[in-house]
């Protein structure tokens, strides 16, 4: 539990929390000035979504802004100064203030706040919008509901910023006084704020290079250092570089090396202040202190900053995870002492489903790194770099070597490269259909110009590659009639009764159900939130939300497709499939016929057995058990070999785990079958790999597994996946290749396990509709790549099971009418 | 393992019935307190975790909610081995769900540990407008099957507390406190033989 006190909650009102500091300067602080009047401050820099984390409960985070405001008159104002340094130097800085306010507290001011953090940054604004005084402060004793605080920039006697790395979340900034006291740590939560959102993208516009001048990635603490620099001197500190002296003295910079800033600094974990206190304060005079220490201790208190920081970040953890990290035998026995400091063991007590949070803390880091380098475009360097390559030497080098354009087969295809594919006269495709699929497999297709619309139906198989203009034409008016005939067929059953009783109720209880997950399918896409029409059965569950005409659509063409495929029936997960076709269609005849193309090759995910969803998770089962035999063991001993982890992934091709526009340019990838027509399998691979670490390391049974996964969703960065998936590939394939070459070669022929007796041709399995349905195999049996019980005592022969080389192939396997009958389906049923 | 832990007691709940009926929400009521009205489908199988008090000790419920339809009935059952309790949930709007709970039933007795504890729920009660399953005939399904019942709504937050407590309560008097006299340590509850009681939930689902 926390400590009570350290729930803060923010001021209810800004004259709250301006009353509640000392008594002799009330007065002033009665006559609260607004911008209207004239009498306020200027405000010159100010920036949003800069927080102070009171307590270890990311929920308590309080939200403010940080601002550098100039005082009109400096030397009239009266402010009680409660230390007496220097004030003849710091007569500049005095003027100014460094202020951190609660966007709670900031009523009318809200809006120039606002509007000085919006305005072009590069200068400070013409007309400086004035706003109310904030109460000045020296200390922050009283922290409790009081967290807004200006300090007079000439009271800084240093800052310590940390930027956010591989470390910590979120970057930081401390404000030391010169008195010694320390402000709670200011977190800067970039990811929100309007201002650093928009220079970044500056900076990577003008210099195609988000990082700043000193090597960093920029972020929101550079700016407030900017604005510092324009007004004062800031230095950064010899000692410590991550120490900034603000308007130092040559004493200062000479002796900053230990006592300077904290003469009765407050004790670690003061109650006053609660958790918080630990990482404010303490990490400030620490890191003063640091300059003399050795560089493990120097490391060590480091690692313990960063530490409490993280903890101070989340909101569930258990006593068992510290229980885990102090056990570990690996841990250093200064982490550990510190793992038994009651300080930090009552921060874990909030945590839940230890080692899940903690893997994916470790996670984190690496996903946010990630991210960051990927505001660049990627090139197989970086994937290269960033891998530990554990499952072995990357070839995307060799790819890259072999084909210096790669990088521009990388850029999105736009609709001009897509036109200049088809000659003129008659509108036919003039380069290969290879060439095409490895454009859009490689770059995608722009998402903004509409060439989507066109190449998706092909990709699709509504358009033949080799048509023309003309016949693309002439197919899509008699796709468009026989539309509106199986609309028409169900409609007529359905509306007129036409059908028999059963046949009826099975038609209403489609519909309910298409229904009832339509107004749950992708609802925050513009094209499907509104509920502006009325519902046009009244009668239905949804007639008072109201609806709108594009989810009607959805359903007529998902009740449309029943009458197409009636051997099926509707299964959940349709709806994740058809939505982004339709938005990109835009036209309900042509988006059915994209999904029925769609709905070809996932038909095997929704029969009824799950025979299609097995064969899969199978198939997975034995690619990882070839590619990272570590991992599947570890698998194996946390009961999670079923792969069942993946099984949303693998039946709506990652529609959970993406977000929406790389869900789109994620499956047109797939769809090229340009490597394999299985190629999701090796974006799944990618996913665990990219993990696999974190896995062996923190997860120990299925269900922290499945968690840890299942929560993967949202977090994951596409093209990086993509890149390692298509490594991984061609590692598989020569793994493949590898393996049939010495099982080719005679020699101890006797003893070799027959069951993947063909002779091993390159690409056998081309055999289409039959090999999807009958990998009926336990997995249990280990079918797959090992030779099982007969290969004993001899190193374990290697075979290649027919679900791994059906991987190889590019053809979609189509199930046959039949196939679906069989393997369970809807009216028939 | 010993050591500290924050609970005394795991148990584990399952939550089944058609598609649509609101187990999500149920559970994101219980578990985060929070409801969204426009929620997406389940797929697949997942799990929330949330910690009671109940006579003093601290009760770690690992509840595992699954997609609502039959057609993915083959896989969700593998998880039913594990559960220790089973809410079977309707839609008091929507009587179709209300009449599927009898294979419901026969399939947690199929599939599920002897024994299990179970509860009936009617979920969107607060939509009296549109109910159709009146309270009575709830009741009488409930106790024709010989088990608990209670109307809850996730969306106003009516008695969803009440039906996860009362079901942990039953599932702790019978396996908790029983199995002090048999000596005979329950499956998987104490915590110390949390590792197999997991291990069960894994299951071969294929």
């Amino acid at each position: 539990m926390a400590d009570p006190a350290a729930k803060l909650t923010p001021p209810a009102s800004p004259t709250a929390s301006f009353y509640d500091l000392s008594d002799d300067e009330e007065g002033e602080y009665n006559t609260i000035m607004h911008s209207s009047s004239g009498r306020g401050v200027k405000l010159l820099f100010s920036k949003s979504k800069v927080y102070v984390h009171p307590t270890p409960s990311s929920k308590d985070n309080i939200p403010g802004f940080i601002a550098l405001i100039q005082q009109k008159n400096p030397t009239s104002d009266a402010r009680p100064r409660t230390s007496s340094s220097s004030s003849s130097k710091a007569d500049r800085a005095t003027s100014y203030l460094l202020a951190w306010l609660p966007e709670s507290s900031l009523g009318d001011a809200l809006d120039s706040y606002v509007k000085v953090e919006l305005s072009d940054a590069s200068s400070p604004p013409k007309n400086t919008p004035l706003v109310p005084q904030p109460p000045t402060s020296t200390s922050h004793t009283t922290p409790i509901g009081t967290y807004a605080f200006a300090v007079p920039v000439s009271e800084i006697y240093s800052l310590l910023i940390r930027p956010p790395s591989l470390g910590w979340w979120f970057g930081s900034v401390v404000i030391n006084t010169r008195a010694g006291n320390s402000f709670p740590s200011l977190f800067f939560h970039d990811d929100e704020c309007q201002s650093t959102i928009l220079q970044k993208k500056k900076l990577v516009r003008e210099k195609f290079d988000p990082f700043s001048e000193d090597g960093g990635a920029f972020w929101g603490g550079d700016e407030v250092l900017r604005w510092l620099k324009r007004y004062v001197v800031v230095e950064k500190s010899g000692a410590d570089p991550s120490v900034y002296l603000i308007e130092p003295s040559a004493e200062d910079k000479l002796g900053f090396s230990g006592k300077t800033s904290t003469p009765n600094s407050p004790k670690l974990g003061s109650k006053a202040v609660g958790p918080m206190s630990i990482q404010g304060p303490g990490a400030a005079s620490s890191s003063n202190r640091d300059a003399g220490m050795d560089p493990v201790t120097k490391a060590l208190k480091q690692a313990r900053w960063s530490f409490l920081e993280k903890m101070s970040q989340v909101t569930s953890f258990t006593r068992r995870t510290a229980q885990d990290i102090v056990e570990n035998p690996k841990v250093p026995p200064q982490v550990r002492r510190l793992m038994k400091n009651p300080e930090v063991q009552t921060l874990q007590d909030e945590f839940d489903s230890a080692r899940v949070y903690l893997a994916r803390w470790a996670m984190g880091i690496a996903e946010q790194s990630e991210r960051e380098r990927s505001q660049r475009i990627f090139t197989a360097q970086d994937v290269l770099e960033m891998e530990d390559s554990d499952v072995g030497e990357f070839e995307i080098l060799d790819m890259e070597a072999n084909n210096l354009s790669l990088a521009e087969k990388r850029k999105p295809l736009s609709m001009k490269e897509w036109r200049s594919f088809f000659d003129t006269k008659v509108g036919r495709l003039q380069v290969t259909v290879d060439e095409v699929k490895e454009r859009i497999f490689l770059g995608g297709l722009d998402p903004n110009d509409g060439v989507r619309k066109e190449a998706w139906l092909f990709l699709l198989g509504v358009y033949d590659w080799d048509s023309t203009a003309d016949e693309r034409k002439a197919m899509i008016n008699s796709k468009r009639d026989e539309f509106v005939r199986l609309k028409g067929a169900w409609w007529e059953r359905m509306v007129d009764g036409s059908g028999n009783a059963e046949e009826t109720e099975w038609w209403k209880e489609q519909r309910g159900r298409i229904e009832k997950d339509v107004h749950r399918t992708d609802r925050q896409i513009p094209l499907f939130e509104g509920e502006d029409i009325p519902h046009p059965d009244p009668d239905s569950p949804f007639a008072e939300v109201g609806t709108n005409v594009h989810l009607e659509q959805m359903k007529d063409m998902l009740l449309t497709y029943n009458e197409y495929n009636r051997d099926l029936g509707y299964v959940q997960g349709m709806s994740d499939l058809l939505a982004p076709i339709y938005a990109v269609e835009q036209d309900d005849a042509v988006a059915f016929w994209g999904f029925v193309g769609f709905m070809d090759r996932m038909e095997r995910n929704f029969l009824r057995d799950q025979s299609g969803m097995r064969t899969q998770l199978l198939t997975l089962d034995h690619l990882v058990q070839l590619m990272d035999p570590t991992l599947y063991l570890h698998l194996q001993s946390a009961d999670s070999t079923n792969f069942f982890f993946f099984f949303r992934m693998l039946l709506v091709w990652y529609k959970r785990e993406f977000e929406w526009a790389d869900v789109l340019r994620l499956w047109e990838s797939l769809w090229t079958d340009y490597m394999s027509s299985n190629f999701h399998l090796f974006i799944a691979l990618a996913i665990l790999e990219k993990h696999r670490d974190v896995i062996m390391e923190h997860l120990k049974h299925f269900d922290e597994v499945l968690k840890y996964v299942n929560e993967l969703s949202n977090t994951i960065d596409l093209s990086s996946t993509l890149l390692r998936a298509q490594a991984l590939f061609r590692r598989f394939q020569r793994t493949v290749e590898a393996v049939d070459k010495r099982n080719n070669f005679p020699t101890p022929s006797v003893r070799q396990r027959k069951p993947a007796d063909k002779p091993s041709p390159p690409k056998p399995s081309n055999s289409g509709s039959t090999s999807a349905i009958d990998g009926r195999r336990q997995p249990g049996s280990s079918a797959g790549i090992d030779g099982g019980e007969e290969g004993k005592g001899k190193t374990r022969e290697k075979v290649i099971s027919p679900e791994l080389r059906q991987l190889l192939s590019r053809k979609v396997e189509v199930l046959d009418k039949n196939g679906v009958k069989e393997h369970g389906g809807g009216v028939g049923a | 393992m010993a050591g500290t832990r924050n609970y005394d007691f795991l148990i584990k709940l399952l939550l089944i019935g058609d598609s649509g009926v609101g187990k999500s929400c149920c559970l994101l009521r219980f578990s985060e307190d929070s409801f969204t009205p426009s929620f997406i489908t389940t797929i697949g199988i997942d799990f929330k975790i949330r910690t009671i008090e109940l006579d003093g000790k601290r009760v770690k419920l690992q509840i595992w909610d699954t997609a609502g339809q039959e057609r993915f009935r083959t896989i969700t059952t593998a998880y039913y081995r594990g559960a220790m309790g089973i809410l079977l949930v309707y839609d008091v709007t929507d009587e179709r769900s209300f009449n599927n709970i009898r294979t419901w039933f026969s399939n947690v007795e199929q599939h599920a540990t002897e024994g299990v504890n179970k509860i009936l729920i009617g979920n969107k009660c607060d939509w009296e407008e549109k109910r159709v399953v009146s309270v009575e005939r709830g009741q009488q399904l409930a106790d024709e099957l010989g088990i608990p019942f209670m109307e809850v709504s996730a969306k106003s937050n009516i008695n969803v507390e009440k039906a996860f407590y009362s079901l942990a309560a039953d599932i702790k008097k019978r396996i908790i406190d029983t199995s002090k006299n048999d000596q005979a340590p329950a499956q998987g509850v104490n915590v110390s033989d949390q590792n197999n009681s997991i291990g069960s939930m894994g299951g071969k689902c294929c």
